[in-house]
């Protein structure tokens, strides 16, 4: 809870509140086995998903960033022998990381009217469900035995 | 239907009972339909998984070193854009200019990867025809092509307005509804990338199918 508080500033009345004032920013506690790395990777996390510095250059340049990161952690992965028991679970997360970060920073459904994110999601919904209905047939009638 | 008003703020028209742009309020209902459009060719693909009886076969033919650079254009190219349009809303147009260029640069890298990967595929004996693996990856990574294609032909008119100085900060809507686009083939080829390459990639012949060698 703490963590979907901060990071989506989430306080039971919705999920697109954004912080205005100083007091409202998070706290981070540093008593961890990585000192100040958590802390500050949590503020980072923060600044991000606040849209603190949205719509300049370094911000942009944060985001692309991380998701070069994580298909950089993807390929390498894909390369261990020992964790390809985990591959596909693994490769569904960080490709839906990399999704939520274009769509709601590059394209900017965390910060635009709610309508968009409304249509999109709906349409993700029934897109979804294809794709699951596609696999259940498939395995409960053989399709393409 | 008593409130038809639209109103003009930098280029965006409000429509003034949704409160929403117009033009970008269509482009996610289009980007919508691509969704459930690409969704029934990837649930597609995953049905037929592993179902092919003869080769070539995925652990065959796929090159995830290669994939994967070409991947990273792609995703660096969504940033391309999205800093040609903050560059354009600030006026910036050298900026603006220097961005799109290289976004479409890199569009074009995309596809002449893909290029040299069917082309590849198509030496060793991997074509449409080939099995049920052939037939659902070409369809599919087919379609993101010329998905990318488009957007490449429109961005390199949105160049040639920006050129002829019809695409300024007043209107940068326009290039706005094109980054929207350039970035929903970006996130279609995300889950393509890792779907269809870094899944599957490992799968050889499944119960009952003949083994393959090269030029057979």
């Amino acid at each position: 809870m703490s963590i979907l508080k901060d990071l989506f500033h989430y306080d039971g009345n919705g999920w697109w509140r954004i912080p205005k004032t100083e007091e409202a920013k998070a706290n981070p506690k540093l008593e961890h086995p990585f000192g100040k790395f958590l802390g500050m990777s949590k503020d980072f996390l923060i600044f991000i998903t606040s849209g603190k510095g949205h719509a300049s250059p370094a911000y942009y340049w944060a985001i692309a960033i991380i998701l070069g990161l994580i298909t950089i952690v993807e390929v390498w992965w894909f390369d261990v022998e020992g964790l390809r028991y985990l591959l596909v679970p693994a490769m569904l997360f960080f490709s839906l990381v990399k999704f939520i970060l274009v769509v709601a920073f590059f394209m900017h459904l965390r910060f635009d009217n709610k309508l968009y994110s409304n249509i999109f999601v709906t349409c993700m919904i029934i897109g979804v469900f294809i794709f699951s209905l596609f696999l259940v047939l498939s395995a409960f009638h053989g399709l393409g035995n | 239907m008593s409130n038809q008003g639209v109103t003009v703020h930098h280029g965006e028209e409000i429509n003034n009972s949704t409160g929403v742009s117009n033009k970008k309020l269509l482009m996610w209902a289009f980007l919508g339909s691509d969704v459930m459009f690409f969704g029934t060719f990837i649930g597609t693909f995953m049905a037929y998984r592993n179902k092919s009886l003869n080769g070539p076969y995925p652990e065959d033919t796929l090159d995830i070193p290669i994939t994967s650079v070409s991947t990273f254009v792609l995703l660096m190219s969504s940033l391309g854009v999205v800093l040609a349009v903050h560059y354009l809303k600030e006026s910036k147009m050298g900026l603006a200019k220097f961005w799109l260029i290289l976004v479409i640069i890199m569009g074009m890298i995309f596809m002449g990867f893909q290029v040299y990967e069917f082309t590849h595929f198509a030496h060793i004996g991997m074509t449409p025809q080939a099995n049920l693996f052939g037939s659902t990856f070409f369809t599919l990574t087919s379609l993101h092509g010329a998905h990318v294609s488009l957007g490449i032909l429109w961005l390199i008119f949105l160049l040639y307005n920006e050129y002829k100085g019809n695409l300024t900060s007043e209107n940068a809507i326009d290039l706005e509804l094109a980054g929207l686009y350039w970035h929903f083939v970006d996130i279609v080829w995300i889950i393509i990338f890792a779907l269809l390459y870094l899944i599957t990639a490992g799968d050889g012949v499944p119960p009952g199918g003949l083994p393959w060698t090269a030029g057979h």
